[in-house]
């Protein structure tokens, strides 16, 4: 029999236990936790039916429908719910100024996107809040080269080092952008054959650098030999090596040999498929990694795009999401991502907002691109382990998997459904948000 | 010449017999739906409409169509009645901004919308897909006492098709837009005083002396003839009030962004509201401010405002709001009836109902879920819109 006492008080007990349980966690650090979800959507693989994610040290254990459970677990009860690995937006404006992100008109690889941010951003909360747990932002969308991009997590920390999962994700280029509504094909030309010249040049630089560093090689040995001889006999006193001029390093093309060099992915915004087919043809000719980022008329050439295997970041699905509709956006249409994804591109998707504040919509995003023909899981992906692909860090995040850190979401339906709401944030184990009874 | 004379009488003949064929052409339509979103009377499952010369002839549950009727087969689908965006400025000019305010005049009720608006307009055109069937223009917002505003669709065979109301309301603009620096007024305090100096012209007014703008604001003052007030702050909406009060207005409040701050100011009047689109960058705080307004018991209608936003973002904004708390069936509504309320055209649209304009959206799902899209658009019958598969 129950005590009715008890039954009354249910939820002083519900909330007291949690409360020992908090600083059963705090005060024990490392007891780990663990998730029974009815719905695991890994990505990564089938979805899981009532089974169990066990975590520890920030990360995924164990998961599946056989996890034994430990004694000393802090066990969250999701037996009704879904749980999907944290969300990912990888066109954020979030914790950058806007006017921080244009050096207009400039090749700048060396910029560095870390340089601009604000932790201090309050909405963050509110994109947590969405269950997005990583945003890779980028400078630059108006000129050229702008610079590095970044892949942040939401972790509520003010230190940007704990921020930061990733620096250097890609090099942000944007070529083909109209000033307000008017654009001159002369500037388009301009911007392709600009990039052009800053790869080409950066191909002289390696050679030269690498020429520099040979003779320099040689005439470290030559020194070393001679000193070597010096000391012996003197009679044999060759002359003194000569040391070759001093090698100027540029910060900007180091940068861009890296990508040259396929250890920087480039991030080239395009719209337009004559600006598409450019960025396709740099590629051809210097072979680096392409993102190719907004990709509004990719859909018109998908063969083309599929060819080259580059990877695309569609954004945005809507033009809801954008300001007064640019020149760019003419022949947007929703269904691109799925015409993308459909022609076997690897298509990621980001709400590409006009403030920092629109990544909370990401799921939006994938739900109106699912209505225009994108498979819903495919969909999901592409908020998810598709651009953690991308940039570098899907070891780390974009799918359940054992051995990947514990950034997920626990929501009460479907993550695609408008009525669903998100329940839970963990990342890194932590539960980083929680929503209210009445919120 | 004989020969062109007979050529040209043909010609002539001809083209009176066209006409006739064309309006006497049996307009019969039955669309199947899986689902059918009356919106006034719940929803119908496997269903049918049958649609008569542009209007809707019967709605009901047992698919049985008469052999000589064409049937569109949507058992798989979803039809809800044509989306109603309350508050827009399309087919209105090449360069939208330079064209629906008059400028050099404070006070222009005379002005009439209608007058600039294009129904073949590009930006009429491309906007068939977003569902969205019938709209209310209106003037910008420069002006304290602005132009009157029309209820059109955005389509139509003939002008009685196409538009509803030539004259909807007249529009105040109590926004900081209205001020300039070089006209009166050119303050807040300003312009309340002079919208009170004219409407307080109107009990000196004879009508033996005419003057179209007092004709205007007389059937305002007198004849209950609908004001659409655009505000934002709590300020403007409480001075929109106090004006509602004042001269007893048949009043609309567009935008009201602040409104739920002092919804019961607004609700105790039975004031509708058209409220701004929701803004897919706004904080949490404000895109619950319209959910807060509707359970303070106000009647709100969504709208584009476009060009601010495209009148595809409408549904978006039910939807965003229906994320952030909104009533479903409330949502569905504003996109609809209160719509068609709140503009005075209810006996025409906003509801799948015997009688009503057949204005109907196909849709492959729920309309309040972000993953249904628009498949066709029908209005008064003729299928407008039909999506594409690329």
């Amino acid at each position: 029999m129950e005590n009715p006492v008890v039954m009354g008080h249910k939820n002083i007990i519900l909330i007291s236990s949690m409360l020992l349980l908090f600083t059963f966690t705090s005060a024990f650090g490392d007891q780990g936790i663990a998730i029974r979800a009815g719905h695991i959507l890994t990505i990564s693989d089938n979805p899981i039916e009532n089974g169990i994610i066990l975590i520890k040290g920030g990360k995924i254990e164990a998961l599946g429908q056989n996890v034994v459970l430990p004694e000393d677990v802090r066990l969250i009860d999701a037996n009704d719910k879904f749980v999907i690995p944290g969300l990912i937006d990888a066109q954020s404006r979030l914790f950058v100024m806007d006017s921080e992100l244009d050096e207009s008109r400039t090749i700048a690889p060396e910029l560095n996107i870390l340089d601009a941010i604000d932790p201090f951003i309050k909405e963050y909360r509110e994109v947590l809040a969405q269950g997005v747990t990583a945003v890779c932002v980028a400078p630059g969308s108006h000129g050229l080269i702008g610079g590095r991009s970044a892949v942040l997590k939401l972790n509520g920390s003010k230190n940007i080092d704990r921020m930061v999962l990733k620096a250097d994700a890609t090099v942000k280029a944007a070529v083909g952008m109209s000033t307000g509504n008017t654009s001159s094909s002369l500037a388009r030309l301009e911007h392709y054959s600009s990039i052009r010249e800053a790869l080409i040049a950066t191909k002289v630089y390696m050679q030269t650098k690498e020429k520099a560093d040979r003779e320099m090689a040689e005439y470290n040995r030559k020194k070393a030999e001679y000193e070597k001889k010096d000391s012996g006999k003197e009679t044999e006193k060759k002359e003194k090596p000569k040391r070759p001029a001093r090698f100027r390093s540029s910060p900007a093309s180091d940068v861009l040999a890296q990508v040259l060099r396929k250890e920087i992915p480039l991030q080239v915004e395009a719209h337009r498929v004559t600006d598409i087919l450019n960025v396709l043809r740099l590629a051809d000719e210097f072979g680096f990694t392409l993102i190719l980022d907004k990709c509004t008329e990719g859909y018109l050439i998908a063969d083309e795009i599929a060819r080259r295997k580059a990877s695309v970041i569609v954004g945005p699905v809507s033009t809801s999401f954008v300001d007064m509709p640019r020149l760019e956006y003419r022949n947007h249409d929703m269904s691109n991502a799925s015409i993308l994804s459909k022609n076997g591109i690897k298509t990621a998707l980001g709400v590409s907002g006009r403030d920092g504040a629109s990544s909370k919509f990401i799921t939006l995003a994938a739900a109106m691109a699912a209505a225009n023909g994108m498979d819903k899981d495919a969909a999901l992906r592409a908020i998810t382990l598709t651009p953690a692909e991308m940039f570098g860090v899907a070891d780390r995040i974009g799918s359940l998997q054992v051995g990947k850190d514990a950034d997920l979401v626990i929501l009460n339906g479907h993550p695609l459904d408008t009525q669903t709401r998100v329940e839970m944030v963990l990342i890194e184990g932590k539960v980083v948000f929680e929503r209210k009874s009445q919120q | 010449m004989k020969k062109i004379v007979l050529l040209s009488i043909l010609i002539l003949l001809s083209i009176p017999c066209c006409m006739v064929k064309a309006a006497d052409a049996p307009e019969n339509l039955a669309i199947r739906a899986g689902r059918i979103w009356t919106v006034t009377d719940g929803i119908i499952t496997d269903g049918v409409i049958i649609i008569k010369n542009g209007k809707i002839q019967a709605v009901r549950k047992k698919p049985d169509v008469p052999a000589e009727i064409e049937v569109l087969d949507f058992s798989d689908k979803d039809v809800m009645p044509g989306l109603i965006d309350a508050h827009c400025h399309i087919g209105l000019s090449l360069d939208i901004y330079s064209e629906i305010d008059e400028t050099v005049l404070a006070v222009t009720p005379d002005m009439q919308i209608i007058d600039a608006f294009n129904p073949l307009a590009d930006d009429v055109k491309k906007v068939l897909r977003s569902g969205v069937t019938t709209v209310l223009l209106a003037p910008g917002n420069k002006n304290p006492i602005g132009g009157q505003t029309a209820v059109v669709k955005l389509f139509g065979k003939k002008t009685k098709d196409r538009v509803l109301k030539r004259a909807a309301g007249v529009k105040f603009s109590l926004r900081d837009e209205a001020l300039m620096p070089d006209r009166r007024p050119t303050s807040r305090a300003g312009l309340l005083a002079l919208i009170r100096e004219e409407l307080n012209n109107v009990k000196a007014y004879k009508e033996d002396k005419p003057d179209l703008r007092m004709e205007v604001l007389k059937s305002v003052v007198d004849a209950n003839f609908p004001v659409y007030i655009s505000t934002y702050t709590v300020d403007e909406i409480t001075s929109a009030v106090a004006l509602v009060d004042e001269y007893n207005l048949n009043a609309v409040l567009i935008g009201a962004e602040q409104g739920d701050e002092i919804a019961d100011l607004i609700a105790g009047r039975n004031i509708p509201v058209i409220y701004s689109p929701l803004l897919l960058f706004s904080r949490d705080k404000d895109l619950k401010r319209v959910v807060n307004m509707a359970d303070g018991g106000i009647k709100v209608a969504f709208s584009s405002s476009a060009p601010e936003t495209s009148l595809s973002d409408l549904r978006t904004s039910a939807i965003t709001a229906v994320k952030y708390g909104l009533d479903k069936e409330v949502a569905l509504k504003s996109l609809t009836i209160n719509a068609a309320q709140i503009l005075g055209v209810s006996k025409r649209v906003g509801s799948i109902q015997r009688g009503k304009d057949a204005d109907l959206v196909i849709l492959n799902g729920d309309p309040l879920q972000p993953t249904s899209t628009v498949e066709m658009v029908i209005i008064n019958g003729d299928i407008v819109y039909q999506r594409q598969k690329i």
